[in-house]
């Protein structure tokens, strides 16, 4: 058994001469909450229905909860798979709890789980109600509560946020960050926006133009956040000789009165602030320039530094 | 395993069926052409027989040359409306079931819309004939016979239509050809060609226009084209669904 619910390998998908999907490994560890990222049109819509099936894929290969993907298993996968492919599909003319009997009818899951769902996305209350008046975000939670019907172990919801206001947003958010913990899956999910799932994925794909960019855990990521190191000194010019001795002499810049040094780990920049004081630098301030995550995600996805990501 | 999973597709068309706007069709246009096929009978008095006989013959007339064909197509293209609305297709898609099935749930549940419409088609001819035209006695049985075998003989033409209507977003365009394949039917079944045409097999099926059993011995060839044809668009449909890439 392997430690990943999705693993792909080399998985390609061309349209015509455009290839929306291009050598994707992708891995997400079984039990995760795996934000995939990217711009729009980056290929995650198509990354997810590859992985369920609905379109085949031009080359590569598929593993989903330990098996191959392929035409005579992927019904078995299916069964133990739930997703939401960009907006819900729905019956407007039928209620919520209508809807979720033709999906736990196809399914071939238990009527009764149909209480479970509805109170999982807070909409008992309304499930008598027709689809056709529900709003925006009670819509999309319909759609989270088809996808968990039947008990999946593999939730794949693509953009599940999309066009729901703030309040919105945040419900869905905190919806889908009990998910493992309520029903034991792991959660594939994708956005556009790092700063919407930072605060609920563990893992973390960012993908851009088809081509993954990053993968890794969320702390990973956060690695790449630690950024220039700032000095400010009284004596700039006595600066020079510990920071030649300590081999950044290239990597240095002065920039507005200030020292910019490349990522240091904390130790060596300890030993540095002590040899610039002993120097007579006069060191009056040590920063961190820190990168959000969000402008990471921009240097990653406009072609920018990305040292070190994959 | 297949025979379950098409069980549970069509108890999930079943219910998708559940309070749609294809009940008014189904009201609507038996209803219509009952009062054409009556009216018809009634001042065309010196030309048809006054009795079941003749007045099966103007109902089914009217019924089988304009509107049964179209009827069946609104049926078809309602169905998979529902699944070009929106992100359905991905939602029906991504569900456990073989996709051939989907497409057979839809005939399953098409068949038992025109099986209750002919019912209904049925209940009309007996009324209009008791209350309107004031005939006596009651119907001969071979009419319910008729109005079933016509059910039947839809099947094939339910299956081409709902082949169309997966291909074709749009509602109308369907149905159109439909209307047209009805009357070309009607034209196939007055030359004597009406087993080689699914749009003329409903109207042999229900002796449309005729007061005696056209089909005569040619149940067996009636049975072998009405099957044939099915085999042929469902087998169709599921060759196009299982090459299908979901791109709504």
């Amino acid at each position: 058994m392997t430690q990943n619910a999705v693993e792909t390998h080399d998985l390609s998908k061309v349209y015509g001469t455009r290839a929306a999907v291009q050598g994707l490994a992708l891995e997400v560890p079984f039990g995760s909450v795996y934000g995939f990222i990217g711009p729009n049109g980056a290929g995650k819509t198509t990354t997810m229905k590859l992985l369920l099936g609905l379109i085949r894929p031009t080359g590569g290969s598929i593993r989903l909860l330990d098996e191959e993907l392929t035409p005579a298993n992927r019904l078995k996968l299916l069964s133990r798979t739930g997703s939401l492919i960009e907006n819900p599909g729905f019956y407007a003319h039928l209620t919520g709890a209508e809807n979720l009997r033709i999906v736990a009818e196809l399914k071939g899951s238990d009527a009764a789980d149909i209480a479970r769902v509805l109170d999982t996305v807070r909409l008992t209350p309304d499930a008598n109600r027709k689809v056709g008046h529900y709003s925006l975000g009670m819509r999309q939670r319909l759609g989270i509560a088809m996808a968990l019907l039947g008990w999946p172990t593999l939730l794949v919801l693509d953009e599940p946020t999309n066009g729901l206001d703030p309040a919105g947003i945040q419900e869905m958010r905190a919806l889908i960050a009990e998910m493992p913990r309520r029903c034991g899956a792991t959660v594939l999910i994708s956005s556009h926006l790092l700063s919407e799932l930072e605060q609920i994925v563990d893992h973390v794909g960012i993908l851009d133009s088809g081509r993954l960019l990053y993968q890794g855990t969320l702390a990973g990521l956060q690695e790449h956040s630690r950024g220039d190191v700032a000095l400010r000194l009284l004596h700039p010019e006595a600066a020079q000789a510990p920071l030649a001795a300590a081999g950044l002499a290239a990597a240095a810049r002065c920039e507005n009165g200030e020292w910019l040094l490349p990522p240091l780990k904390e130790a060596f920049l300890a030993d540095l602030v002590g040899s610039l004081a002993a120097a007579g630098a006069g060191v009056v301030g040590v920063n961190r320039r820190t990168k959000s995550l969000e402008e990471i995600f921009l240097s990653l996805t406009q072609g920018g530094s990305g040292t070190g990501v994959v | 395993m297949v025979l379950k999973a098409f069980r549970r597709s069509v108890r999930a068309e079943n219910k998708k069926l559940r309070g749609g706007g294809v009940w008014a069709v189904f009201l609507l246009i038996p209803l219509l052409s009952a009062a054409y096929g009556t009216f018809s009978f009634c001042y065309n008095s010196a030309a048809v027989t006054q009795d079941w006989a003749g007045l099966w013959g103007q109902h089914t007339l009217y019924y089988a040359l304009f509107f049964f064909a179209p009827m069946a197509a609104i049926y078809a293209a309602w169905l998979w409306r529902l699944e070009h609305l929106g992100h359905n297709w991905a939602l029906v898609m991504g569900m456990p079931v073989p996709r051939p099935c989907l497409f057979a749930a839809k005939l399953a549940a098409a068949f038992r819309l025109v099986l209750l419409t002919q019912g209904w088609m049925w209940l009309l001819f007996f009324g209009c004939g008791k209350l309107w035209a004031r005939l006596p006695g009651t119907p001969p049985p071979a009419c319910l016979l008729w109005a079933l075998r016509g059910a039947l003989a839809a099947v094939p033409m339910l299956a081409l239509q709902l082949l169309f209507s997966m291909l074709c977003r749009s509602f109308v365009p369907p149905v159109l050809l439909a209307l047209l394949g009805g009357v070309a039917g009607f034209l196939f079944v007055s030359k004597g060609w009406g087993l080689y045409w699914p749009y003329g097999l409903p109207a042999l099926g229900m002796n449309a226009n005729q007061g005696r059993d056209m089909l005569g011995g040619q149940a067996l060839p009636f049975a072998a084209a009405c099957l044939g044809f099915t085999l042929l668009f469902t087998a169709a449909a599921a060759l196009l669904l299982q090459k299908w890439d979901v791109r709504g």
